[in-house]
């Protein structure tokens, strides 16, 4: 039984070896030879890996970001709702629950989380409905679908202030919409989207919309890709029109991208301040009937003469929960939707 | 093997952990000395009883308050002549722009020990940071300090340290003052002669009213959110907004915050104020420049506003005194204030420059700009012909003359609310407005609101 025996590769016009991968030391083996101590064991290039730390040394940029950036303030922040800490440090006694004993009796704290709960429920459906029409809407490439794109696109770049100004322009008593209503002989007098506090809410919410829309059709046109096209000529040809289409093909191709949105306009909804201030200004609506969990939390925690950060802290904490809260129910229903 | 990676991993987190807290906790040292200011190392001579010695040598940095763009060639005057009189300082300007998020991003500066050297502020932040020991006891340091200034401005220019006691950690720097500007056409149209304005502020509710009745709808008097008289109304009318102590709210103990209320409540449900302005952010300065509101904004550089961009609407405009009320003069507001960062690690230098900024030399020569209406602080420099002797009747000149006027007796101790107790009072006051509490009931819910702020804040 002859034996074979594997000739030697040259690379042309050298007449030197070349490495075959998993026969012969690669590149990398020589530089790992050459740079680190000790011998390379192993057949292959990945036993460099073997040394423990190497891991924690290409990860360790992202643990210091992580720790001092998420872990620490979020630990400070725990410790701190304990005490009756002040914005601008100084001394600070540990109060035990107390903070958390006034929380659960604080009208306001309770109207700032309906609010931000009240927020997340309605734009959360929308948002991830929305922007997914519009995505299917600009998937096509007909001729000048690039304009449009950029249109849907271009409220993701400007600035939150900018678009509430404009906003501000938009729904004030002599606005355009309530002109546009009163020419229309829709209305008589001017909807007061900015003086009563349930339309200061929802107004907002529509901001976000407005503004969240262009960002997550990018997400839902990536999305797109991945569904099969056969599918939708299968069902076309089966006599599906495109509305069954949408919800028997498309949604269900893009589910993993709707449980991300969902989740991502959430955790927003719950964090929103910005559209909030631009509309309600300072006070968050008449009354601070329109105030955010966030907003309330500046109120409370973070003003530099009469804030408690101690209180801000437990409030923070809420939040968190709550945000936590939603996260997971998020991740149970994209694991059982995976089932 | 595997239990030792895992105790290197936990070491190297609790380290990391560890090295961020220190960073976050101890305030970073700023100095290097062994006094502390605040959270912040500095050096000795910057904290304690002794005054301020050293040389006039070193960089420093300088922020100012929204005054680059108009005022930049001065300032830069200003630095110049400075550097050239005291060789081997520099200073580096900056501008904040000035906007709702100041106090906070000044205060959170002041956390990190980066707080500029010299600084421009106003009083709710030289309150926060005075109490938080960041900022140079000024008379301490140097005790000639005060000779330049109008005793007034001086006396008030105190804030309250941890322990309570009022120290001079500000200097004041330039006024406004306070005026009725309004459109005289408007005016006429609502039968109210704009040559006699009213001496009290419920006549001038009165004046708003008979605005109303005429406008209909069309033009308006004023602005409607509360926050732009909350609490200077209080204060000219001699409503005292907090006690001695500034530790509870007591304005709802004089039956007059009430009628007040009541008032506003009145005008906006018969259309005096712009129903979409309840709780904006916006100041008459649009609505004034497009002729649709007939009184604008109580500061004398709002002229200038109208000036450049609305020359129709200035060429109706005038100027007349602030109703003087139960005060029995004008509550000026504080003035804006120059502090010295106790943090500040070449301290002999940014006093000097605060010091040089503020002196009558250079307040003088600023405030004779031909395009503000801003005054003085300093005694040689109200003495200066150009503020006593105003001459002319357009609206700038007469508006220097009426504030000139009232400066010599103006009351500059306006109650320092701080943004969350005023936000607080306000949106009662707001809800009264829109007719969803009683005005008694607004005033009682806004004084509990805003005690229970200043009760945390302890």
């Amino acid at each position: 039984m002859a034996t074979e025996t594997a000739e030697p590769v040259t690379v042309p016009g050298t007449g030197r070896a070349a490495s075959v991968p998993g026969t012969a030391p690669s590149r990398i083996r020589r530089i790992g030879r050459a740079v680190l101590p000790g011998p390379v064991p192993g057949a292959n290039g990945a036993a460099l890996y073997r040394r423990w730390w190497l891991p924690w040394l290409w990860t360790a940029p992202a643990i210091v970001c992580a720790v001092v950036f998420g872990v620490f303030p979020f630990l400070n922040t725990v410790i701190l709702s304990f005490t009756d800490a002040k914005p601008l440090g100084g001394a600070a006694s540990f109060v035990g629950l107390d903070n958390y004993t006034r929380m659960l009796g604080d009208s306001d704290f309770w109207l700032a989380t309906r609010n931000s709960i009240l927020y997340a429920v309605v734009v959360v459906p929308l948002m991830v409905l929305l922007p997914l029409m519009l995505a299917v809407l600009v998937e096509k490439n007909l001729p000048g679908i690039g304009f449009f794109r950029s249109a849907f696109y271009t409220p993701v770049l400007a600035s939150s202030v900018v678009v509430g100004l404009s906003w501000q322009w938009l729904l004030a008593d002599d606005g355009l919409v309530n002109t546009w209503l009163q020419k229309a002989h829709l209305i008589r007098s001017a909807v007061p989207f900015l003086s009563d506090s349930w339309l200061i809410l929802f107004s907002a919410m529509g901001l976000t919309l407005w503004k969240g829309l262009g960002w997550y059709m990018i997400f839902y046109l990536a999305a797109l890709g991945n569904v099969p096209k056969e599918l939708h000529e299968a069902a076309q040809m089966d006599g599906a029109g495109a509305v069954r289409r949408f919800w028997h093909i498309t949604v269900p191709g893009v589910r993993q991208a709707m449980m991300l949105v969902g989740t991502l306009t959430g955790i927003g909804c719950l964090r929103v301040f910005t559209e909030i201030f631009m509309l309600g200004s300072s006070t968050g609506g008449p009354g601070g009937a329109d105030r955010t969990l966030p907003f309330y939390i500046r109120d409370v925690g973070l003003d530099p003469i009469s804030g408690n950060a101690g209180y801000g802290s437990a409030v923070s904490v809420a939040l968190f929960v709550l945000t936590l809260g939603l996260t997971l129910l998020a991740q149970r229903l994209t694991k059982e939707d995976e089932a | 093997m595997r239990a030792g990676r895992l105790t290197a991993s936990v070491a190297g987190i609790i380290a990391l952990t560890l090295t961020a807290a220190g960073c976050g906790l101890s305030g970073g040292g700023s100095g290097g000395g062994d006094g502390t200011a605040g959270g912040c190392k500095v050096d000795k001579g910057n904290v304690g009883s002794g005054k301020l010695t050293g040389d006039v040598k070193g960089q420093i940095t300088f922020q100012t308050t929204n005054l680059k763009k108009d005022f930049g060639a001065f300032f830069n005057g200003v630095i110049a002549s400075f550097e050239k009189a005291h060789p081997g300082a520099k200073v580096k300007w900056i501008d904040d722009p000035g906007d709702n998020t100041f106090t906070q991003g000044t205060v959170a500066d002041a956390q990190a020990c980066t707080l500029p050297d010299v600084i421009n502020v106003n009083a709710p932040t030289a309150t926060a940071l005075t109490k938080a020991g960041y900022l140079l006891n000024l008379s301490v340091k140097d005790p000639q300090v005060a000779r330049p200034f109008v005793p007034s401005f001086w006396k008030s220019a105190t804030f309250q340290d941890a322990s309570g006691s009022a120290i001079h950690t500000t200097l004041p720097w330039y006024t406004g003052g306070v005026l009725l500007t309004y459109n005289k056409d408007l005016l006429n149209k609502a039968g109210i002669d704009p040559a006699k304005p009213p001496t009290t502020l419920f006549g001038l509710f009165a004046d708003y009213e008979k605005v109303a009745k005429a406008g209909q709808g069309k033009f308006y008097a004023t602005m409607a959110n509360p926050i732009w008289r909350i609490p200077s109304d209080f204060d000219q009318m001699n409503i005292k907004t907090l006690s001695a102590d500034g530790k509870s709210a007591v304005f709802a103990n004089d039956p007059r915050t009430t009628q007040w209320v009541a008032w506003m409540a009145k005008l906006y449900k018969e259309g005096a104020m712009p129903k979409d302005s309840l709780s904006s952010s916006n100041d008459p300065s649009t609505l004034y420049s497009q002729g649709k509101v007939a009184y604008g904004s109580t500061n004398p550089s709002f002229v200038r506003f109208v000036k450049q961009n609305s020359p129709s609407i200035y060429a109706r405009t005038a100027v007349g005194q602030q109703p003087y009320d139960a005060l029995g003069r004008a509550s000026a507001g504080a003035p804006q204030y120059i502090s010295v960062a106790a943090t500040s690690k070449h301290a002999p230098v940014a006093l000097a420059f605060a010091e040089y900024l503020t002196n009558a030399e250079n307040q003088t020569a600023w405030c004779k700009d031909p395009d503000v209406v801003i005054f003085p602080t300093t005694t040689a420099s109200l003495n200066d012909p150009f503020f006593q002797n105003v001459t002319g009747s357009d609206p700038f000149s007469q508006a220097r003359k009426l504030v000139a006027d009232q400066l010599k007796t103006a009351d500059t101790n306006q109650t320092n609310l701080s943004p969350a107790v005023q936000n607080a009072i306000v949106g009662q006051v707001q809800l009264a407005m829109q007719g969803k509490k009683s005005p008694a009931q607004a005033v009682k819910d806004a004084q509990a609101k805003a005690n229970e702020l200043l009760k945390q804040a302890g």
